[in-house]
């Protein structure tokens, strides 16, 4: 049980700092600060409130907070998102409601720069 | 299971509260406030101050426990802290220092 899963559930609150490694699953509320070094992922039923600092998102509940991905985030369909979004590779799918900026620190090609 | 684990890799630093179960294998500091039971699993480090109906506590534990049902603090476990609840029990192997208050 090396890597055991992390699970917020439905009737959980969290307020504060949370942070290692492995996988967290949120099903509940959670404010603060989430620092993981793994995959978040906010479910349907989720609400976070707070910068989320990971290498992979995938949210598909409510959340408002700033988001740095060190690989991947996905704001799915039914999603709610306000917050700026840095990661390489950013994914929003159709009916996702997201307000917020987005940087993909993509290296333009030289003609492109001003 | 439907409830909430904070695996052994995690770290909170903060409030929890709920109504459903908690099991804790990972490090918990701060309050714990939940309507039902809290297990601490032998990997789990509470720092914390915990409010629940049942507590089972098979990890390390540091802090003051108020259970509206019960505790229990199986062998192996570390606990300091005092704990007030009606019905409380002490495994063979636990280790614990701290009050206990059992409303009598």
């Amino acid at each position: 049980m090396a890597d055991a899963p992390c699970i917020i559930g439905k009737g959980i609150q969290i307020r504060g700092n949370l942070s290692g490694s492995g996988d967290l699953v949120i099903e509940g509320r959670v404010e603060g600060h989430i620092a993981l070094q793994d995959h978040v992922t906010v479910e349907e039923s989720g609400t976070v409130v707070a910068d989320i600092e990971s290498q992979d998102l995938t949210v598909n509940g409510k959340m408002s907070g700033n988001i740095e991905a060190s690989d991947r985030v996905s704001i799915s369909s039914s999603a709610t998102v306000r917050g700026d979004v840095r990661a390489p590779r950013v994914v929003i799918e159709d009916g996702a409601r997201f307000r917020g900026n987005i940087e993909m620190d993509v290296p333009l090609p030289p003609g492109l720069l001003k | 299971m439907a409830n909430t684990i904070i695996g052994s890799s995690i770290v909170i630093d903060g409030e929890i509260t709920g109504d459903e179960d908690l099991v804790i294998q990972g490090t918990v500091k701060g309050k714990i406030q939940l309507k039902e039971s809290l297990y601490v699993e032998s990997s789990g480090v509470v720092e914390a101050d915990i409010e629940t109906q049942n507590v089972e506590v098979s990890g390390q534990v540091t802090g003051n426990m108020t259970a509206s049902d019960k505790v229990e603090l199986k062998s192996q476990c570390r606990m300091i802290g005092d704990i007030k609840a009606p019905r409380i029990l002490i495994a063979d192997g636990a280790s614990f220092k701290g009050n206990v208050d059992m409303d009598v």
